[in-house]
């Protein structure tokens, strides 16, 4: 029962883990840039969700689309007016500027949200059903479930919609997008823009499941990063089996070695997955 | 008046000009062909009109101001090429490559019409719409390409290069296939190493020699040029 339990609670983690590394796939495929600041969009999606449940008294599911809605402005403010003067610069500059915001995002968020711990919790926190003695907490339960959604909502719309399709176009021939018509500045703008308000999305739902601090951004950054080389950069339905494999690590890890091992877990994931794979476990890294 | 007309264009990848002083017009349903051997300029004609790089000179397009335009804008404007090398985005279905050169259309009734037709120009580009564009032949990526850019409706298609690699009867049949869009009111420009096929299809050409326009005339009349014939096609 114990195992049934930590399967479970693995695989609820794991979708969520999808959504959390959905943007900074997104970004890193299409962009080429490791975005260090995405864990940080996340950390402000969660504190957006918490004063809107807080100070309006809007739940959280509810608040989801207006959270995605800023931080898309917000991400697509940031490419247009600084990132886009960078694309095509060495990996390591571009590093350098992602990290530089993410500093910012956090000093800041220390300064206004103080570094209380905060968790949101609607009515129906902490309620949940029990099926074959396996425990599953629907706040838990309904993260998965939109964790999916917006998963297979990214797939679907980069597979059948036309700027989806541009976005493709440009992320496997530059050249030839520009020469079918593709403003590649736009096209970045839009990407990096999408990439925050899923980062924001993931925002709403981990503040739901987990604690928010100001400091939650860097452990989530490097998640992501291990979730998208597990998972590849090609297809966004990756994020899934990588989200499923560091989850369900993660669930036994804190089972077998115990809770405080949880973080060595994804570290060591990573590590193995670079040395053994380093194209990700799907295909393409990049 | 000319739908593209070029007078005296510079071009080059930095300091170094490529292009010297090139004059060239090409009037509305015309096929007209460039050609030269390898690293004469041709390619850079191409990026130049396109806006991929900058360039020097007088450029009009469909009688406006076409000078320095970005690539996007060019192709909007209906100007659009096959780039050497055909450039598919490899990862993507034939289909989606196709759709991609639609990609400023909203006449959506009539995108479907051409996919139709393209089908019917290129009946192995509709066997194989749901392959991926990397996995296929050297023959049926260059008529997707062709394909993607016949999807634009374009006013004028640049073609660089499309026979390279190809076997003679694929070169046969795509240049029918230019001379049938020739006769749907599609003008083209044609860029090619292969001299006798290009001008047997032009109705002019120009011959360019280190980035300068060494000859220009009648497509006819440059077959016969013993210049040409010396140079370019050996006898
Ligand atoms: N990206 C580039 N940077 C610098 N020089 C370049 C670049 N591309 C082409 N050149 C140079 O410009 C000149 C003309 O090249 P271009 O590609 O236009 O030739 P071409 O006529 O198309 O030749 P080919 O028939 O081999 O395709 C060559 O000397 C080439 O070395
Ligand atoms: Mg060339």
């Amino acid at each position: 029962m114990l195992v049934l339990q930590v399967l479970t609670n693995g695989i609820l983690l794991g979708g969520l883990y999808a959504v959390v590394a959905l943007g900074l796939a997104l970004v890193w495929g299409v962009l080429d840039i490791i975005n260090l600041a995405h864990g940080a969009f996340i950390m402000l999606g969660g504190y957006l969700t918490y004063y809107l449940f807080t100070g309006l008294g809007l739940d959280p599911f509810a608040s989801l689309p207006l959270v995605m809605l800023a931080m898309f402005v917000l991400g697509y403010l940031i490419q247009w007016g600084l990132l886009n003067f960078l694309v095509r610069a060495p990996m390591f500059n571009m590093l350098l500027v992602t990290f530089g915001i993410d500093v910012v995002l956090t000093y800041l968020a220390q300064i206004m949200f103080s570094a209380d711990l905060r968790t949101i919790r609607p009515a129906y926190a902490g309620s949940n059903f029990t099926v074959g003695g396996v425990t599953v907490p629907w706040t838990n339960l309904l993260a998965f479930v939109v964790a999916l959604l917006l998963t297979g909502l990214l797939a679907l719309f980069l597979q059948r919609q036309r700027w989806g399709r541009a976005i493709r176009a440009t992320a496997q021939n530059l050249g030839a997008a520009r020469l079918h018509g593709v403003p590649p500045r736009f096209a970045y703008a839009l990407t990096f823009g999408i990439g925050a308000a899923l980062a924001g999305g993931a925002g709403t739902l981990y503040g739901m499941v987990a604690q928010l601090t100001p400091y939650v951004g860097v452990p989530l950054t490097a998640k992501s990063f291990a979730i998208a080389i597990i998972g590849g950069l090609d297809n966004p339905l990756g994020v899934i089996v990588g989200g499923l494999v560091l989850g369900l690590a993660e669930a036994f890890g804190s089972l077998w070695l115990g809770p405080t091992y949880r973080d060595a877990v994804s570290l060591g994931l990573l590590v193995l997955v670079l040395i053994v794979r380093p194209t990700g476990i799907l295909g393409r890294a990049s | 008046m000319a739908l593209l007309e070029v007078k005296k264009m510079n071009a080059g990848y930095g300091d170094a000009d490529v292009l010297r002083d090139v004059d060239l017009h090409v009037e509305e349903g015309e096929i007209v062909a460039v050609v030269g051997s390898n690293g004469a300029g041709k390619t850079t004609l191409l990026r130049a009109l396109s806006g991929v790089i900058a360039s020097r000179g007088e450029v009009r397009f469909a009688g406006r101001d076409a000078a320095g335009m970005a690539p996007d804008e060019a192709f909007g404007r209906g100007l659009v090429q096959v780039p050497e090398g055909r450039q598919l985005f490899d990862r993507m279905t034939v289909q989606d490559n196709l759709r991609m050169g639609a990609f400023r259309r909203r006449d959506a009734a009539a995108v479907r019409r051409d996919f139709q037709r393209m089908y019917e120009l290129f009946p192995v580009l509709g066997e194989r719409r749901n392959q991926l564009a990397g996995s296929m032949s050297g023959g049926e990526q260059q008529m997707a390409a062709m394909a993607r850019g016949l999807m634009a409706a374009p006013r004028l298609l640049m073609v660089d290069e499309m026979s390279l690699g190809l076997a003679p009867v694929i070169v046969e049949r795509l240049l029918e296939v230019l001379t049938d869009i020739q006769k749907q009111g599609v003008t083209v420009l044609l860029v090619e190493q292969d001299v006798h096929s290009a001008l047997s299809v032009a109705d002019r050409g120009y011959v360019l020699e280190r980035g300068r326009v060494a000859l220009t005339g009648p497509a006819r009349e440059l077959l016969d040029d013993p210049r040409v014939k010396e140079a370019y096609l050996g006898l």
